[in-house]
């Protein structure tokens, strides 16, 4: 495993055990005390870390590419993605006054306009605007990949489950129009194509899934490998949300939930970091390599 | 030459003086010479492209064969060059550099050669 890879996983692996140890402390006492500050201070500065990584990471790997070279575009791309979601956080953390060093909320007053408040602007930032240009990112590689045949093609499972998304997302869809009667904010508006996107992703995701199959487990297959890992996690997170909303889960399962995230935010940073990996893997020296093995 | 300098427009509007063709002195190069470039470009594109009237492959296609299955294997994966082989290619710089450009970049892949090609 390459060695930035090893330190965000390793770096995951300590976050999760303070996080046990708060989920504990949440199941003896039943108060939300210690979750609470786990998620809002240490889990912020957890998201900010691994988005600002994952933003440096991709814009480098997108710096290896000329700019007549596709795959530029891609990584040009995954590196907005990246920092769409970077800025989401930044918003988010500082309307809801959770940054650790210092308390912001004045800012998480409504503004009116076409976002009910700066939380919401984060959410639309780091949701749909970041979902868009990783498709896009995607979509890209995909058609590289097709041209070196190594687009497999769809199983009988990869059929049902994009029957499901594409189920969910129409059912979504139907939910959401009936309520442009109520006259919603732009960004509410906005926030409705987050389930359409995030089913492009998942779709995308499977097809990319079938060409690392192709592959193997090369660097540069384990990077494709980690932003499916990352689609889908971030899809099960949806759905324990959709879940929860619906009171389908109960309280320690629901808070349980929520450490999903960081588990995507950590594969979303890896990806990157493999490909940069197999960059570097270029200069070593022949024999350095066959020693490696 | 200052590199940075050519991006400038003022590089571009300067005008250049023709060189007359009587000033250049072309010296005719030693057959030996010719000779010796003709072997190593033959070489070349025998390594380059994995071809050899012979049929059997040399040593030094061999081994650039190999030190190439090595990284493809680590960089992409281990049927990767099972699908470039079952298009009916050898595994050479020529099948390969297409591949490991379009995901690794121009400039890795250049790096990459130089490390396939040391000491043959």
């Amino acid at each position: 495993m390459p060695r930035l890879v090893r330190l965000i996983w390793s770096l995951l692996a300590l976050h999760l055990t303070l996080g046990m140890m708060a989920y504990a402390h949440f199941l003896v006492t039943g108060t939300y005390a210690a979750l609470g500050w786990y998620f809002s201070v240490l889990g912020t500065f957890f998201f900010l870390v691994m988005t600002a990584t994952e933003c440096c990471l991709a814009i480098m790997c997108r710096s290896w590419f000329d700019s007549d070279e596709p795959m530029r575009l891609a990584w040009g791309m995954i590196a907005c993605a990246a920092l769409a979601r970077l800025g989401g956080v930044l918003l988010r953390a500082v309307s809801d006054g959770h940054l650790p060093w210092g308390n912001w909320n004045q800012l998480s007053q409504p503004f009116g306009g076409l976002f009910v408040s700066l939380s919401q602007l984060g959410l639309v930032v780091g949701g749909p605007l970041s979902m868009a240009f990783l498709a896009a990112g995607l979509g890209r590689t995909l058609s590289i990949q097709r041209k070196f045949h190594l687009a497999g093609s769809l199983t009988h499972l990869d059929q049902a489950l994009l029957f499901l998304v594409l189920a969910f997302s129409i059912s979504q869809l139907a939910i959401n129009l009936p309520l442009m009667g109520n006259h919603p904010s732009f960004g509410t508006m906005l926030l409705w194509l987050s389930d359409p996107l995030l089913s492009l992703l998942l779709v995308e995701a499977i097809l990319v899934r079938r060409s690392v199959i192709r592959m193997g487990q090369g660097l540069v297959a384990k990077c494709w490998g980690m932003f499916v890992l990352a689609i889908v996690i971030t899809s099960a997170g949806d759905a324990a949300i959709w879940a929860s909303n619906h009171n389908l889960l109960s309280e320690s399962v629901t808070a349980l939930s929520w450490y999903i995230w960081f588990i995507a935010s950590a594969a979303f940073a890896s990806a990157p970091a493999y490909q940069l990996a197999a960059v570097s893997l270029t200069r070593q020296s022949p024999m350095e390599l066959v020693e490696k093995r | 030459m200052n590199l940075f300098g050519t991006r400038h427009p003022r590089f571009w509007k300067r005008k250049f003086t023709a060189t007359s063709g009587s000033d250049v002195l072309f010296e005719a190069a030693p057959a030996s010479g010719l000779d010796d470039l003709q072997v190593r470009l033959n070489q070349w594109s025998h390594v380059w492209a994995h071809e050899n009237d012979s049929g059997t492959p040399t040593e030094a296609q061999r081994l650039v064969a190999k030190r190439l299955t090595d990284w493809m294997d680590r960089c992409f994966g281990q049927h990767v060059h099972q699908t470039l082989r079952g298009k009916g290619g050898q595994i050479s710089l020529a099948t390969t550099t297409p591949i490991f450009t379009a995901f690794l970049g121009r400039r890795a892949t250049r790096e990459l050669s130089r490390r396939v090609l040391q000491d043959i």
